[in-house]
C-alpha cells in the first residue's frame, strides 16, 4: 500500500458518518493489550510453579513411603516370601509414580514455549502500534526494552526426538567444517 | 561440579534443575538473564553453563560472546526455542559447544551434558 492509497483510505474514513466509524483506538489501549498479555504469562508461570510444587510434594511423599517400607523390611515377619513379594511390588509402584511425576514436570516446558509465542505476538503488536503512530503522527511509541523474541519456535507436530535429530545434524556439520578449516 | 543455569523462565530453570539432579548434578546456580549470569560466573567455581537464548537485559547470544571473551574453555550448552538452522549456526559461531531445542527430553539433556563433560 503506497502513501496515496493510505491517504485515500483516511479520506474515505473521515467522510463516513460518525456513527459508522469505528472508535479510534487510543495508544493506551494497545498498551493495555500488551500489559494484559504480560499478566497472562506471569499468571501462567506462577500457576505452573504451583503445579510443580505439588508434584515435588508427591515425590517427597513417595520417598517417605519407600523409607517406611524399608523399615518394615527389617521386621522379623517381613522375611516371609509373600510379604517380600508385596514389598517388592510396593517399591516398584513407588518408583513408577516418581517416574510419572518427573514426566509431568518435563511436560511443564509447554508454559515457557507458550510464553515465548505470546512474546512474539506482543512484539508484532508493538510494531503495528509504532507503525500507526508514525503514520498518523499522533500517540506515543512503545517504551521499554523486552526480551529478544524467538524467530523460529519449533514446529508443531515435530517431536522432541525429530527436533533433536535435526539439531544434531546441524551441530555435527558445523563441527566437521570447523575441523577442516 | 557446579553448573550455571541462565534462563528467564523460573519454570524452565526448575525443570532443568530437576533433570540435573536425576543424573547426579545437584550443585547448581541460577540467573534470570545474561547480565546476572556473568555476575554469577565471576563469583567463581562454575564448571559448565546451560543458557537460554531469548532473555531480557542481555540475551543468550551476547552472554555467550561475553563468556568466551573471558573463558574460552568452559562448556556451554544452549537450550532454547530457536529452532532454525541459521540460529543454531549463529549460536555455534558465538561459542556454544552444543545446542538443544525446547521442548527437550531428559535423555537429550543428559546425553548433551555427558558429552560436553566427557
Amino acid at each position: 500500500m503506497d502513501q496515496s492509497e493510505i491517504d485515500a483510505l483516511l479520506k474515505a474514513a473521515e467522510a463516513q458518518p460518525a456513527g459508522a466509524r469505528p472508535k479510534k483506538a487510543e495508544p493506551a489501549q494497545e498498551g493495555q493489550v500488551i500489559s494484559e498479555l504480560d499478566a497472562v504469562t506471569n499468571v501462567t508461570e506462577r500457576e505452573t510453579n504451583k503445579v510443580m510444587d505439588q508434584l515435588d510434594l508427591i515425590n517427597q511423599l513417595v520417598g517417605r513411603q519407600q523409607a517406611l517400607v524399608t523399615e518394615v523390611m527389617k521386621q522379623p515377619g517381613a522375611q516371609d516370601k509373600a510379604v517380600q513379594e508385596a514389598i517388592r511390588q510396593i517399591m516398584a509402584s513407588g518408583k513408577e509414580i516418581q517416574d510419572k511425576v518427573f514426566e509431568a514436570m518435563d511436560l511443564m516446558q509447554f508454559q515457557d514455549i507458550t510464553r515465548q509465542k505470546l512474546e512474539r505476538i506482543v512484539f508484532h503488536l508493538r510494531q503495528i502500534h509504532d507503525y500507526i503512530v508514525d503514520l498518523l503522527g499522533t500517540g506515543l511509541k512503545s517504551e521499554g526494552e523486552r526480551a529478544s523474541i524467538s524467530r523460529s519456535i519449533h514446529m508443531t507436530g515435530t517431536t522432541p526426538d525429530e527436533q533433536k535429530a535435526q539439531t544434531d545434524a546441524v551441530v555435527e556439520e558445523f563441527q566437521k567444517r570447523q575441523k577442516k578449516d | 561440579m557446579k553448573i550455571l543455569i541462565v534462563d528467564d523462565s523460573s519454570t524452565m530453570r526448575r525443570i532443568i534443575i530437576n533433570t540435573l539432579s536425576r543424573i547426579g548434578y545437584s550443585d547448581v546456580v541460577e540467573a534470570e538473564h545474561g547480565k546476572a549470569g556473568l555476575e554469577k560466573l565471576n563469583q567463581g567455581g562454575v564448571e559448565m553453563i546451560i543458557t537460554d537464548w531469548n532473555m531480557p537485559e542481555m540475551d543468550g547470544l551476547e552472554f555467550v560472546q561475553n563468556v568466551r571473551g573471558q573463558n574460552p574453555n568452559i562448556p556451554i550448552l544452549m537450550v532454547t526455542t530457536n529452532a532454525a538452522k541459521e540460529d543454531i549456526v549463529q549460536a555455534l559461531q558465538a561459542g556454544v559447544n552444543n545446542y538443544v531445542v525446547k521442548p527437550f527430553t531428559p535423555d537429550t539433556l543428559k546425553e548433551k551434558i555427558e558429552s560436553l563433560l566427557g
